[in-house]
């Protein structure tokens, strides 16, 4: 029988990190992109208004309902059209599905372009108060991080 | 001879352990390309609707435009990009004089109410600036007049 030479009974033995590191990168990219993917398909490419004390999202888990709003009035909520007399109705539908719990920290996010004339505006906000919802916010850019029109 | 055969090794050993190298480090540049969003990052700025009040401001009209800053409306007409300021009757023509004004008051008053009231046609971008004022100068209970269902 022939000895094994010691160099290559030191390389078997060894583990090798290095496609494990690959491969969990590749799971995190992968992750990364259909979760990001996820993201975009919900947000309307919008110049939202610019406020300096406008603050990170904390509440990640609180049930949320995004309206978007388009400079010439038109709605988009969840990828789809909606005009302003059922606004209010889309509100109670997304409420309805919630229990009380999750009622209370309901969110109404307001998408809108900074050249939206108020009057689209305050119909939203007149749903959410017809709705019992106090949370509402709108999203902004911080002035430095404002992407240039 | 000897010494030309492990130099051969080394650089064979050397350009097996490269490729391994080369994939994580490609994988790590996508990873950092990719997490450095080319979205802007969107912040959130709440506007307490109604808590206080349980509804909308709707009878602005019968307001007192007293100046003991019970409550502040300040109104926007005109221009909808660049609109006139009234602070409970009194008139700007510029968001940095409102926000002189309203440091002034949130000195006297800090717990005053702000009542943001626009005209239709105001576009969104100055009454968001406004709300931005309103919470930078300390102001907490800011909400938006509007019209009942109704009236429009």
């Amino acid at each position: 029988m022939v000895a094994m030479p010691a160099q290559n009974r030191d390389r078997s033995l060894g583990f090798n990190m290095t496609p494990m590191i690959d491969v969990v990168f590749l799971l995190i990219i992968f992750f990364l992109i259909s979760s990001h993917l996820t993201r975009q398909e919900q947000q309307v490419k919008l110049a939202l208004p610019i406020a300096k004390t406008g603050a990170h999202p904390t509440q990640l888990t609180n049930p949320r309902l995004i309206i978007n709003l388009l400079a010439d009035g038109r709605v988009v909520i969840q990828d789809e059209d909606v005009t302003q007399a059922m606004i209010g109705q889309r509100i109670g539908a997304s409420l309805e599905r919630l229990d009380a719990k999750e009622r209370e920290n309901f969110e109404v996010r307001i998408r809108c372009a900074r050249q939206t004339p108020y009057e689209f505006v305050q119909p939203i906000l007149t749903g959410c108060v017809q709705q019992g919802i106090w949370n509402v916010t709108f999203a902004v850019y911080s002035p430095e991080e404002a992407p240039a029109s | 001879m000897r010494v030309t055969r492990s130099y051969r090794a080394d650089a064979l050993d050397m350009n097996s352990a490269m490729t391994p190298m080369i994939d994580v480090v490609f994988l790590l540049l996508i990873f950092f390309v990719w997490t450095i969003s080319f979205q802007a990052i969107e912040r959130l700025l709440p506007s307490n609707v109604s808590r206080e009040a349980g509804k909308l401001e709707s009878n602005l009209e019968d307001l007192d435009p007293e100046v003991d800053f019970e409550r502040i409306v300040v109104r926007l007409t005109g221009d909808a990009a660049s609109p006139q300021y009234r602070v409970n009757e009194q008139v700007f023509g510029s968001a940095a004089e409102v926000r002189a004004f309203l440091q002034t008051i949130v000195a006297i008053k800090p717990d005053a109410p702000v009542v943001i009231h626009p005209d239709d046609q105001i576009e969104i971008g100055p009454v968001v600036g406004l709300l931005d004022i309103s919470r930078q100068c300390g102001f907490s209970k800011v909400s938006f007049a509007a019209k009942p269902p109704s009236a429009r």
